[in-house]
């Protein structure tokens, strides 16, 4: 038996109710077959996190995945995935972030985390190479991000740890609240830092020793020098490095994609003054970037605050920035900087609370809300007091916040009240991008595996609108064109596979997919001088579908069916009223055909075939599914 | 005075990949922690300074080196590092102003920075040109009880002015 390179080769299993500790050998079956991260996570939550499991609840497994290249010097390649059952949409949760927590763990001698149980009381796990350490967080439980951050890293006196936190939204039980890495880079989707609260663990503290070792040094070398060259004269590299994904803001709204005034409006008047373009003018300061990045494109702010206080911050990226402008007719860049900054203090995803919010807004712009359910509150388009103030509610569970605090779905639930209105799919609520503009997102966010998310399949090339790219690709021109039907399902699917791949791979989707420099064939030649296995393209074609498949069985195993692969109504009836985009509406269910089509999957249900699922080895699926009674064709 | 490796605070990103590239280039393999540039981190402050060796025109690392391991080379003006005679005491490290020197976690030895023989790694690694050859020396006038250690004093210390020009222009 050969080494196996680039790998810690540990998971570590924590079980917070018994307080303890157990390391496992990680299996080279597994490396082949799922890479790492979110691969490994998506095996581990079919295998050991059953139907009927309760997101909140001891039984529910916390997994914290890196993968084979975290460590290295290979650039843009060091990210995580948070997984575990989702509370929020109660099906699988999982959620990608970056930072400089997956290089620590690798140095710290683990591949994977997982947390299970839950303790009896706050803690947080310190790891290093030779000990996990349960501490007490009594003194921190209920602290904001940035407090208790400072206060963990006075507590151990060592700059160089990584912590993952969650903040206060996440303890008083709000769906939403995401992991922290580094403070501003959450996994905030799905509600992973609820579930990490629920098992009272208000942070993980990683700090390593050790290296990663890669098997063939000179060919990796060569690989990177590479990338490195194709990096540096791409044509996205300063527009990225300048403004990150902020520029998508004013490029947009050119294309009238963007989700004004709660999907109301593709294009709106004012959004050149909330711009990336006049962020970097007005507030950036400087570039900040992950581990071993070469794009180093988050970005460090100066802003005043309302209390004419001077604020340090960091990272916004497109989401938060439209969700707080634009989605809730806000045209003031400097308080919606204020208040994304205290979104992600409390610890809670800023595309869910955008939703929540602008949907309130919507409600009440209509007349469904009366004022004395909102204690005060004035909701109109763009009030950011209000804002500001139903943000901390939510946070707390107070007032009206309360109800939202569960989320879109549940909150037109338990009001009775604006469910035409709700926008989410499979109860995850919809990021900043009208679908009746983008048509291949669209029928991304109604097939993605944790419910309405572009970054599942990120078909960002159908904004190249060139048919001859969708002609060579798919041999169909609409493929690319992003109001084209015909070829969407061959373009998702295909960047589906890719995603799963890069998200198990860790590396950054920037480089892999949308400035498209990680290809198949680059990735089995940096998998085999990483690791020291013979990886063909094949194999690694099939790892990224082999994925797809197992979240897909997941999803049916908790009931998922073709019925809820869909948009919320007004993205399939309203035509767009205004934009470039004016009059198109979504035609999901042809693309939708489209799609299972390519799959293998049952048109009718929208399960896996049999065929396909043996084809990629996942013969225990077909027989876990079929044990289950799940009708398999 | 020596030419040694300088840093500017406000294009460094944080990235560390002077570190992984400088541990590779002289030890094989990828770790900060074996690496001879260390970048301190604090994202609390959003701090990214990287620090480097000063080769310091009085070397107290050298000086209290009790077995001359450490010593001036004359030819390039470097302190350098006799691989045999040390004995990984440890002096050096607590001996260095700037918090900058640490042990090789396996051999015990102090990681100094060699300018990698003349052509160094991380300047060419550096994404955002935030490395540079240069004679000025960082002040040793820094916080001494710092929790977070020397190193991330001398970081503070140099990232206080531009922390300031920035709070100036904020709106």
């Amino acid at each position: 038996m050969s080494r196996l390179y680039g790998y810690a080769g540990k998971i570590l299993r924590i079980d917070l109710s018994r307080r303890e500790v157990k390391y496992e050998e990680l299996s080279k079956d597994l490396v082949k077959r799922y890479v790492g991260g979110r691969g490994f996570n998506v095996r581990r939550l079919y295998n050991e996190v059953p139907p009927g499991t309760d997101p909140l609840g001891p039984e529910n497994k916390l997994m914290i995945a890196t993968g084979p290249v975290a460590g290295t010097g290979f650039p843009l390649g060091t990210r995580v995935n948070v997984s575990a059952k989702s509370p929020l949409t109660g099906i699988l949760g999982d959620s990608n972030a970056g930072g400089h927590f997956g290089s620590e763990m690798k140095y710290a001698g683990v591949d994977q985390i997982i947390l299970e149980g839950e303790s009896p009381k706050p803690v947080y796990i310190y790891i290093t190479n030779k000990t996990v350490e349960f501490r007490d967080a009594e003194g921190i439980w209920g602290q904001r991000i940035s407090k208790a951050y400072d206060q963990i890293l006075r507590e151990i006196r060592d700059h160089r740890a990584q912590i993952a936190l969650v903040g206060p939204a996440a303890e008083n039980g709000v769906l939403f609240g995401g992991v922290f890495f580094n403070m501003i880079r959450p996994a905030a989707r799905t509600g992973m830092g609820t579930v990490m609260a629920s098992k009272k663990v208000k942070a993980i503290v990683v700090r390593g020793e050790g290296f990663v070792e890669v098997a063939k040094p000179g060919e990796f070398k060569a690989l990177v020098d590479e990338i490195e060259r194709e990096v540096y004269t791409h044509e996205q590299y300063w527009p990225r490095r300048i403004m990150g994904t902020t520029r998508i803001l004013l490029a947009g709204n050119k294309i009238g994609m963007l989700p004004g005034f709660h999907f109301t409006k593709g294009e709106v008047d004012f959004a050149f003054e909330v711009s990336g373009e006049i962020m970097a003018v007005k507030y950036n300061v400087r570039t900040r970037g992950c581990f071993s990045c070469v794009v180093p494109c988050s970005r460090v702010y100066v802003f005043k605050d309302s209390s004419g206080l001077s604020k340090v911050s960091e990272g916004l990226e497109y989401e938060a920035l439209a969700g707080m402008t634009v989605r809730i007719g806000n045209r003031d860049l400097r308080k919606a900087l204020e208040a994304v900054d205290l979104v992600n203090d409390l610890g809670m995803d800023v595309i869910t609370t955008s939703e929540v919010i602008s949907w309130a807004m919507e409600l009440y712009q209509r007349g469904d809300l009366r004022d004395d359910e909102l204690g005060g509150l004035k909701l109109e388009w763009g009030n950011m007091d209000s804002v500001l103030e139903l943000i901390k509610q939510i946070a707390y569970k107070q007032g009206f916040g309360s109800i939202l605090s569960e989320g879109v779905a549940r909150a037109a639930e338990k009001l009775g009240r604006g469910k035409d209105i709700a926008f989410h799919v499979k109860k995850l609520e919809m990021i900043q991008a009208d679908p009746r503009a983008l048509k291949g997102y669209g029928l991304g966010f109604a097939v993605a595996s944790r419910g309405a998310d572009h970054l599942r399949s990120e078909p960002f090339i159908e904004l190249s609108d060139d048919p001859e790219l969708g002609r060579k690709m798919f041999g169909e021109p609409e493929a690319t064109m992003r109001l084209g039907v015909r070829g969407k399902g061959k373009l998702v699917a295909y960047y589906e596979n890719i995603c799963a791949l890069v998200d198990s791979l860790e590396v950054c989707k920037n480089l892999a997919e949308n400035m498209n420099i990680l290809d198949y064939e680059k990735t089995a030649r940096l998998l085999t001088a990483i690791t020291g296995l013979s990886f063909t393209i094949d194999e690694v074609r099939d790892i990224g579908e082999r994925i797809i498949n197992l979240e897909r069985a997941y999803l049916v195993r908790e009931g998922i069916r073709r019925k809820d692969d869909t948009l919320p109504k007004r993205f399939l009836k309203e035509p767009m009223p205004n934009g470039r985009s004016k009059g198109h509406i979504i035609e999901l269910q042809q693309m939708l055909d489209e799609y299972y089509e390519v799959r293998g999957w049952d048109i009718k249900t929208g399960i896996p075939k049999e065929s396909v699922l043996k084809r990629l080895g996942l013969d225990d699926v077909v027989q876990d599914l079929k044990r289950r009674g799940v009708e398999l064709t | 005075m020596a030419l040694h490796i300088g840093a500017d605070p406000t294009r460094c990103a944080g990235c560390r990949y002077c570190e992984l590239w400088c541990s590779y280039r002289h030890e094989g393999i990828f770790s900060p922690y074996f690496s001879r540039i260390k970048v301190v981190r604090n994202d609390a402050l959003r701090i990214d300074f990287p620090l480097t060796c000063q080769h310091c025109e009085d070397a107290p690392c050298a000086k209290i080196c009790p077995t001359n391991a450490l010593y001036r080379d004359m030819n390039s003006g470097l302190v350098k590092l006799v691989d045999e005679l040390c004995m990984g005491c440890g002096s050096c490290v607590i001996a260095c102003p700037y918090g900058y020197l640490s042990l090789h976690p396996i051999s015990s030895k102090p990681l100094i920075c060699d300018l990698c023989g003349g052509s160094p790694e991380c300047i060419k690694r550096c994404p955002t040109g935030a490395l540079f050859l240069t004679y000025e020396v960082l002040s040793r006038d820094i916080e001494e009880d710092d929790p977070l250690g020397r190193d991330h004093a001398v970081a503070v210390a140099e990232t206080k002015k531009i922390r300031k020009m920035w709070v100036a222009r904020s709106e």
